[in-house]
């Protein structure tokens, strides 16, 4: 049949066909080359690269994000400490300023007491004072009355504050 | 097929086969509206129809890569992903469409024509054949032919024909095979009225889903042992 079939009715071989049939697939060849083959190799080839460089990318902001991270870490570290020793500074200002206001207002009412102090020691003594002289003064008419006799007023002052003066040692 | 003259006319002195110019060319024409509808608007992030033409690319490129060395692989792509297309377009043409007409034959599988089958296995032998001299040398190509040994001469030269021969005709047994069978069934079918209609339609579609499946099969073999021979022509042994 194979012989009926292809060869023997023509009583040649179809050599055109073979001809036919290579210019065919070259051309075939040809125009898919242009229209297909090249635009989509190149397109795969593009895409490998791209993804490729993609990769290389990814690993890149990867290992930045990591340094970034790192930094981060190391930077937070150091503000907690600056933070830490900002706060124990003011701490110790505050200790000092604090020791410093009570200091200068205890030397404050140190020196309003004296002053309290000497001043009313003061007003004691010219009280006293002014007791004295007028205890004398008094105590000069009555004795000038009793005994109407002129005492000089001056001895007789003399003689009445050496004894006050023993007075005021005995208190204190 | 049968009896029938075949349908031929002559020009320039060669004969040419009507059967076979027209199939050839209704499958060139075919392959390339698919093709050229398939590899509109190539772009990076590939849609539907580039999506397929890129995974025929891969496939044939895969067939490519398992018979030779990555770096040579690369310039036989583009021959196996044309030979593939064309060989199984070629296989499932005959089993879509049949026309006839005023008792010729005018569209079949143009594979199913040995002097068709051969021609093919002639272009790939010529590529090997050439590819191993621009490869080796023509000193390397022809040392191949006596190595391992002198001796060995004619059966290496009896094996270069029996590759051509066997590529050839491998291809054409099973596809015309096939159509015969698809004829024969379709005979069947109309010889005794409703009855053999029931019969043969479940064979015929069985068979023709088989002849799909061999027709992708034969197109893979083809390619797979064309990148061999290929392979074998351009590396030392």
């Amino acid at each position: 049949m194979f012989e009926q079939v292809v060869l023997a009715q023509s009583n040649s071989l179809y050599i055109g066909d073979m001809l036919f049939y290579i210019l065919a697939f070259v051309v075939l060849m040809l125009v898919i080359k242009k229209f297909a083959w090249k635009p989509i190799v190149k397109m795969m080839q593009d895409r490998e690269k791209k993804v490729a460089s993609d990769i290389d990318d990814a690993e890149r902001s990867r290992k930045e994000a990591n340094q970034l991270a790192q930094k981060r870490q190391v930077e937070l570290q150091n503000s907690r400490q600056e933070a830490v020793g900002i706060i124990k500074d003011a701490k110790q200002d505050g200790e000092t300023r604090r020791t410093q206001i009570v200091e200068t207002a205890q030397n404050d009412a140190q020196v309003l007491k004296e002053t309290a102090q000497k001043d009313a020691q003061q007003a004691r003594q010219d009280a006293l004072k002014g007791a004295q002289n007028d205890l004398a003064n008094l105590s000069v008419d009555i004795a000038s009355k009793i005994i109407g006799k002129e005492l000089n007023a001056v001895d007789h002052k003399a003689l009445i504050d050496s004894y006050i003066e023993g007075l005021g040692k005995n208190e204190s | 097929m049968g009896g029938e003259p075949a349908y031929t006319f002559k020009l320039f002195g060669l004969m040419f086969d009507w059967t076979n110019v027209i199939s050839v060319s209704v499958v060139c024409i075919i392959i390339f509206l698919v093709i050229f509808g398939l590899s509109r608007k190539v772009q990076m992030k590939p849609k539907g129809g580039q999506n397929i033409l890129e995974w025929m690319i891969d496939f044939t490129n895969g067939i490519v890569r398992g018979q030779m060395p990555a770096s040579k692989a690369r310039q036989y792509n583009f021959f196996a992903f044309v030979l593939f297309i064309f060989i199984i377009v070629s296989n499932e043409l005959g089993l879509i469409l049949q026309v006839g007409w005023n008792g010729h034959e005018l569209v079949r599988s143009p594979t199913a024509d040995p002097i068709i089958t051969l021609t093919l296995s002639l272009t790939v032998m010529t590529v090997a054949h050439f590819a191993g001299v621009a490869e080796r040398g023509a000193k390397g190509y022809f040392k191949a032919f006596v190595s391992p040994m002198a001796i060995l001469l004619p059966i290496n030269l009896f094996e270069e024909v029996g590759n051509f021969l066997t590529l050839g005709l491998r291809l054409f047994g099973n596809i015309f095979a096939g159509e015969l069978l698809l004829k024969l069934l379709a005979e069947l079918a109309f010889s005794h009225g409703a009855l053999t209609v029931i019969v043969a339609l479940p064979l015929e579609i069985i068979w023709q889903g088989f002849s799909i499946f061999i027709g992708a099969i034969q197109a893979y073999v083809f390619v797979t042992l064309s990148s061999l021979y290929i392979s074998r022509k351009i590396t030392e042994e």
